[in-house]
């Protein structure tokens, strides 16, 4: 089980840091930074700026997003806002707007 | 906004893990347990629950609040807070009721009914 879970219902109005992994099913505003896995699923809205070893986005979110390994975008995943990821992929279904950055 | 997501159920307990710190307002409709850090404001409509070793500077409002770590703030709770042995409270404490182990460290106004057990209601007035 994930260290942090933001669950449905929940809203978060600031900011996250962890040493651990981060899911969020519910909402989040801010700034968003883990030394782990995030994955924000479906249901799960966030509007802030997400650092992370990777990210997985099944939900929607808004702000630039920094990977240090991937960020994969599944289906139903909704994305506005930067990847910089040495990784990334986007399902079908899925949807972003943005810019890529993969540090070649 | 709110899809229902089949996978997701309602009454899912939100968690702020050890390695977390969460600086804002964390408020919703379910549970929380925070073994973390948090700082600022917890309004949440479910229970609440601070586990050892986490740090809270913040005033927490819930249905019902377990406290075994340590809060710096206000506690408030509709139904029952109970402050564990190992837990540190500073700041006052309200609840319909109120229950504090004997090892934790409370300090603050408590307001709540209850009886004080008898060697602390004939040693001191109030």
């Amino acid at each position: 089980m994930a260290n942090t879970i933001i669950s449905h219902g929940i809203t978060v109005e600031g900011e996250i840091t962890s040493e651990d992994e981060v899911v969020i099913q519910g909402t989040l505003k801010g700034k968003l930074s883990a030394k782990d896995a995030v994955s924000v699923e479906a249901g799960g809205v966030v509007e802030a700026d997400i650092a992370a070893t990777s990210l997985s986005v099944g939900g929607q979110i808004t702000g630039n997003v920094t990977a240090k390994d991937r960020v994969d975008l599944v289906a139903g995943g909704r994305l506005v806002g930067d990847v910089k990821a040495a990784r990334l992929t986007i399902a079908d279904g899925a949807s972003f707007k943005g810019n890529v950055d993969m540090d070649v | 906004m709110a899809r229902s997501v089949g996978n997701i159920s309602q009454g899912n307990t939100a968690i702020i893990g050890k390695g977390a710190h969460v600086r804002g307002r964390i408020s919703g409709d379910g549970d929380l347990r925070i073994e973390g850090g948090v700082s600022g404001e917890v309004a949440v409509k479910g229970s609440l629950s601070v586990s050892d070793g986490a740090e809270v500077t913040a005033d927490v409002q819930a249905s019902s609040v377990t406290v075994e770590g340590a809060i710096e703030g206000s506690v408030s709770a509709n139904e029952a807070v109970t402050i564990r042995a190992t837990a540190r409270v500073s700041g006052a404490i309200r609840g319909a009721s109120v229950s504090i182990e004997e090892g934790a460290s409370v300090s603050g106004k408590i307001e709540a009914d209850f009886e004080l057990p008898p060697e602390l209601s004939s040693g001191k007035g109030r």
